[in-house]
């Protein structure tokens, strides 16, 4: 067991080394140059666009950028914008509480959301209550949050004026992006949900349980659940990752502070380091919840133990 | 299977626990959040005092004036700085006194136009107790033209800058290597707003973060993505004649908030989490028009009208009388209307009527004409010979391609080009880019037609896009009568003579139709009605909140 988590670990190093020159070319792959987007209509002549990319390291090889780049991320330094001259790290450091809290109230409401319309389907399956959990869940995944959160802004904020309706700082500024992005995550995990736990309800040990004369609750509790639990926990793990991501939209509609803006603008404008610090971060926050997704498996799992 | 007794039974009940208590609230049944949210506080009256909360559109990359180069730093900085002059609000009808006295009392400018020396007002202090002088004017110029600084606007405003000078403590001279009439126009931007040196010299690099002016409002503090917060500055007693009442602001903090959802500004503003909004949609501010709650107030920004810019370079738009067909057969009013809301007036030229030096006589010289488009294109031997409603030539087919922009509603008003174009035999194939990429594309000359718009309040910004050899003349052409009015513009500092110039050279660039100018644009700004007083300087962009006060409702 030790083995396997050390390759577990040696894989997720190998696949940050993987997600940082991935990005690195990507970007180098991109068309446009970021001095001269700098100096767009600031009236630089070419003499002047040709300093601003010496001066931002532009000019050297592709090589010596990327040996620089990884040496320096090996050191801890992302680099500094392109564009606001800040250092990259304190930049994400700063807008990164506002995403994660955002991103993980969210993925309490899918989850919440997800389990408990998943496991009322399977239980009630074929029925009315089915296809209605089954109906909320479809329509979590299909309605865009940029619909979805003004909706919910003119209903609460305009409407109702019980929420506010932009900006962060409180509990009642979360309330409505995290239900609309958790809304999102909600549909994957309950449909999940639903046909592991069908799954289990048929196979032989759940009848033998209920043959040996254990109550209901105690079948689907002790038994059921917590095998059907096993797929749903890597999809929870994956969900994480996905509304980090899906926080991009969700911050612009209830202009929160957070990532989600500072990556959409850094991609827009090509601000390399910062593009670079927060796939990253992204690519970091991904294999450590894999990894823990696939630590948790192990502990749920005996035969994955062996 | 494990006999170990499992805590699942627990959990099964909590999650229909949790399930129950949470799903009326999701579905916004339950009182939640009703008693808990106070009133919104009741207005106090009065002249003096109050918070405006300003809704910003754009969450700047960074914000130091002397560094960075954003329209959207400007909107609160404004009011933190003070500059040497200050641009009157209207000049593009009086050519007289453009400009009126700031943080320097007079100014002479040498009779070889390469010298101006500045008497400075020696009654002005920093917010942190500097005191502002010739040494001040000095370290804040040669901050901004120092390489370390990597200045993006503030060091083209400078023209041919070749040195600053402290004659005495309360003189200082900024020496040119050639002529530039647009130094004053530079100088009255915030861009090169006076900061106190002691804050420059202590922060450096994290300047932008505590920055310190002389203005009617001190910076307290910014938060990226998130706010900006001014407070008033209670000893500001030297603001210039275009504030109107002396002393200090009557606002006694100002916050700004980030927006960049245009299709929440609106809401926002309805819902009370701000006061003013700038930049809204168009059918937006229509729809707040009708509710008496607010007020629309349109700005005309000067500059460059929203417009297409035509590759000289590329056939068949090598050949004049295309282009011009191309004017022809646009309906600009169409598109104004349908994409703008009728918010915007249509565009005439290279500069938008709200720019000093516009050319009246160009409004109506490209009417909406099919008729003398197609009439042109066939003078030029452009026909539809296969009857395919493309007009071809020989092998070569009238089909233009566009590179564009997802900014400024580019992509609605290319669709419509589209569809005019299409009745007199042109087809046009259009590709969005991404900035970076369309500035590269734009470079390459990999494009019949491109978008532009950058605004500005000296006529000289056409340097930039029409003077051959400019890594921005998209239009790349190189044009010897259109490169003289522009450097003999540049370098005369009378008004009216500039103005004139300025006229020959817009009729210049519209007989070589070099440009398809659209609409001109026009900052739609609302504010709640207990917002009074609330004007635009001279840029359109930067809010006067030194005269801002809120009403008793």
């Amino acid at each position: 067991m030790f083995a396997y988590v050390i390759r577990r670990i040696g894989a997720a190093l190998a696949v940050l080394w993987g997600a940082a020159t991935a990005v690195f070319a990507l970007l180098r792959g991109l068309p446009g140059d970021p001095a001269e987007t700098v100096l767009a209509g600031s009236g630089a002549s070419q003499a002047q666009i040709e300093q601003m990319r010496q001066q931002l390291g532009l000019d050297d090889s592709l090589l010596v950028q990327y040996g620089r780049y990884l040496l320096n991320t090996l050191q801890g330094d992302l680099g500094r914008s392109l564009f606001s001259g800040r250092p990259v790290g304190l930049t994400i450091t700063e807008q990164l509480p506002a995403t994660m809290q955002l991103a993980a109230a969210a993925l309490v409401v899918a989850i919440v959301l997800g389990l408990s319309l998943g496991i009322l389907a399977a239980l009630r399956a074929g029925t009315w209550i089915d296809r209605v959990a089954m109906g909320v869940a479809v329509l979590g995944v299909s309605v865009p949050v940029f619909w979805s959160g003004l909706l919910l802004i003119w209903v609460f904020s305009v409407g109702l004026n019980w929420l506010p309706a932009t900006g962060g700082g409180s509990w009642r500024h979360l309330v409505m992006p995290a239900t609309v992005l958790g809304l999102v995550g909600a549909g994957p995990i309950a449909r999940l949900m639903r046909a592991s736990l069908l799954d289990v309800l048929r196979a032989d040990y759940i009848t033998m349980a209920r043959g040996k004369g254990l109550p209901g609750t105690a079948v689907i509790g002790r038994h059921a659940l917590r095998n059907a639990m096993i797929p749903t926990i890597t999809l929870v793990g994956l969900q994480a990752g996905f509304l980090l991501g899906g926080t991009v939209i969700t911050e612009a509609v209830f202009a929160r502070p957070g990532l989600g803006r500072l990556v959409v603008e850094a991609i827009l404008s090509k601000d390399l380091p910062v593009v670079q610090g927060i796939v990253l971060l992204t690519a970091t926050t991904y294999v450590v919840i894999n990894l823990l997704v696939d630590l948790t498996t192990l502990a749920l799992d005996p035969r994955q133990r062996q | 299977m494990s006999t170990r007794s499992s805590p699942c039974g627990k959990c099964w009940r909590l999650l229909i626990f949790i399930l129950i208590t949470t799903l009326p609230l999701l579905s916004g049944c339950a009182p939640v959040g009703s008693s808990s949210v106070p009133p919104k506080a009741v207005n106090q009256p009065s002249l003096g005092g109050g918070k405006l909360i300003y809704g910003l559109t754009l969450s700047p990359s960074g914000i130091d004036p002397h560094v960075n180069a954003s329209a959207e730093l400007g909107i609160p900085l404004t009011s933190v700085y003070d500059t040497l002059v200050y641009r009157k609000l209207d000049t593009t009808e009086s050519f007289d006194d453009q400009f009126v006295p700031g943080l320097a009392e007079s100014w002479e400018v040498s009779d070889d136009e390469l010298t101006y020396t500045f008497q400075l007002r020696r009654d002005v202090t920093f917010h942190d107790g500097t005191p502002f002088d010739a040494e001040a004017v000095r370290a804040n110029i040669e901050r901004i033209v120092h390489p370390d600084t990597q200045s993006q606007k503030a060091i083209f405003l400078l023209g041919p800058f070749q040195s600053v000078e402290v004659i005495d403590e309360d003189t200082v001279a900024i020496h040119l290597s050639a002529p530039y009439a647009p130094l004053l126009d530079g100088l009255a931007q915030v861009y090169l707003g006076m900061a106190s040196p002691t804050a420059l010299a202590e922060w450096g690099p994290d300047y932008q973060f505590h920055q310190v002016g002389s203005g009617p409002f001190k910076f307290v503090t910014y938060v990226p993505n998130d706010h900006l917060t001014l407070v008033r500055n209670n000893d500001y007693n030297w603001g210039p004649a275009i504030y109107d009442h002396p002393g200090p602001a009557y606002l006694d903090e100002v916050e700004f908030r980030f927006f960049t959802d245009p299709a929440g500004r609106a809401l926002a503003l309805e819902a009370g989490d701000a006061d003013v909004m700038g930049e809204l949609p168009p059918f937006d501010a229509t729809h707040l028009r009708q509710d008496d709650r607010f007020r629309v107030i349109p700005i005309a920004i000067p500059g460059q009208p929203l417009g297409l810019m035509l590759n000289t370079q590329r056939s068949p738009l090598d050949e004049v009388r295309v282009r011009q067909a191309l004017l022809f057969a646009t309906d600009r009013a169409a598109i104004a209307q349908t994409v703008f809301g009728g918010e915007s007036p249509v565009a005439a030229g290279p500069l938008t009527a709200a720019t000093f030096g516009f050319a009246p006589s160009l409004t109506g010289r490209y009417p909406y004409n099919p008729d003398e488009a197609m009439a042109l294109l066939e003078e030029a031997g452009w026909t539809d010979s296969d009857g395919d409603g493309t007009r071809d030539k020989g092998a070569q087919l009238l089909a233009l391609d566009a590179v564009l922009m997802t900014w400024g509603s580019v992509p609605e008003m290319a669709q419509l080009v589209q569809s005019q174009w299409a009745k007199v035999g042109i087809t046009l194939n259009a590709e969005t880019l991404t900035y970076p990429a369309a500035l590269q594309a734009a470079r390459e000359g990999n494009y019949h037609l491109i978008p532009q718009n950058f605004s500005g309040s000296d006529p000289d910004l056409l340097w930039a896009y029409y003077h051959s050899g400019e890594p921005f003349n998209w239009s790349k052409l190189s044009d010897a009568a259109l490169d003289d009015l522009l450097e003999k513009a540049r370098s005369t500092s009378d008004p009216a003579r500039r103005a004139e110039l300025y006229t020959q050279a817009q009729l210049h660039i519209m007989e070589l139709a070099l440009l398809i100018p659209i609409r001109d644009p026009v900052n739609l700004n609302a504010a709640n009605v207990r917002v009074q007083n609330l004007s635009f300087d001279a840029h359109g962009w930067f809010p006067l909140l030194h005269d801002v006060y809120l009403s008793d409702q």
